[in-house]
């Protein structure tokens, strides 16, 4: 008896061992000034590749400030639970209001498409990136 | 031996355990997901004040208001409802600090009345200021709007499962007329359940 309990405790304390790493990936769409959208994802795993894909990317302006929609779909029979945070970029492709937005928590059931938005802190802003990562 | 091997196994289960507790001290991202407890935290915050900031300065009526001048606004405080100790002044300097880089809105800063009160005595009595170059009294602009809000929570237990919902509201109103020019909201939920580990 006190054998069994010591094995499980010893699996216990290594399984939280190798659970305390992650492996984080990241999938990059930027929206040219003349309207164009360019899609870069970049994925170690291939896990956001094969499963997520950005569906749809909307922009317009409020007033003089750019707005954005993206549309995200899990393309997966599972749910997929990940962070997204947007990245915004004047015309000469320096990065406004660093660390300005943070990562936020996003579940999309199988098959299902959510729609994610922001608007640019400050006009300079005329292009953007949507950062994800698992 | 079995005694010995025992003893041995313990040892390292102590070792594989501690190796998730020691004392490692590093830098993280400020913006990252934090999840440490069900409690108010930094991503709260920061969702609060991204989603009021985003809605307030997306508002046609506001845009249109906007479009050729910086209305001047003062913050007042967030009304606290929850059974939590939380930090909204933090919350409403975030979103302050926002809406002043967003070029869209001014701020006069009711925190700082008595400082700046007592400057302005000190160039006008002391004799050691220019009087020409002195800033002179009465010549300050009026706030046109006012922000004011409520933090609220519910929260319940039940078999160790906790469920915790915040609500943020965020009201902007015209100090002259009385009338709210816009009010914004934002929820949260968090979910936390007592793991096998954390017993």
């Amino acid at each position: 008896m006190r054998r069994e309990i010591l094995k499980t405790l010893m699996l216990a304390s290594l399984v939280t061992t190798v659970a305390g790493c992650a492996v984080n990936e990241t999938a990059t769409v930027t929206v040219n000034n003349d309207g164009t959208t360019q899609q870069i994802i970049e994925s170690k795993s291939g896990t956001l590749s094969s499963d997520l894909t950005i569906a749809d990317v909307k922009t317009g302006y409020v007033g003089d400030l750019l707005k954005t929609q993206v549309t995200i779909k899990n393309d997966s029979r599972h749910d997929l639970s990940f962070e997204y945070k947007f990245k915004w970029l004047d015309k000469n492709g320096f990065e406004v209001a660093i660390d300005g937005r943070p990562w936020t928590p996003l579940t999309i059931t199988p098959y299902e498409s959510k729609t994610v938005q922001g608007v640019a802190p400050n006009p300079s802003v005329n292009s953007f990136k949507i950062l994800v990562q698992d | 031996m079995m005694k010995f091997m025992n003893i041995f196994a313990v040892i390292l289960a102590g070792l594989l355990l501690t190796a998730c507790s020691s004392q490692k001290i590093q830098y993280g991202d400020a913006t990252a997901v934090e999840t440490t407890t069900t409690g108010f935290g930094s991503t709260d915050l920061q969702s609060i004040a991204a989603k009021m900031v985003d809605d307030l300065i997306s508002f046609p009526p506001i845009v249109q208001m906007t479009a050729n001048r910086r209305p001047v606004v003062f913050v007042d405080k967030i009304k606290n409802k929850t059974t939590e100790h939380i930090d909204t002044e933090s919350i409403t300097d975030t979103i302050q600090t926002k809406l002043l880089q967003s070029g869209k809105f001014r701020f006069v800063d009711m925190t700082a009345v008595k400082a700046i009160q007592e400057q302005m005595q000190f160039q006008m009595d002391s004799g050691m200021v220019d009087p020409n170059k002195a800033a002179a009294f009465g010549k300050q602009t009026g706030a046109e709007f006012m922000l004011y809000g409520n933090m609220s929570s519910i929260t319940k237990r039940n078999n160790g499962v906790q469920d915790v919902y915040y609500k943020f509201t965020l009201k902007m109103v015209n100090l002259e007329s009385g009338i709210m020019e816009w009010a914004g909201e934002k929820e949260i939920r968090k979910t936390g359940e007592k793991t096998f580990m954390s017993m």
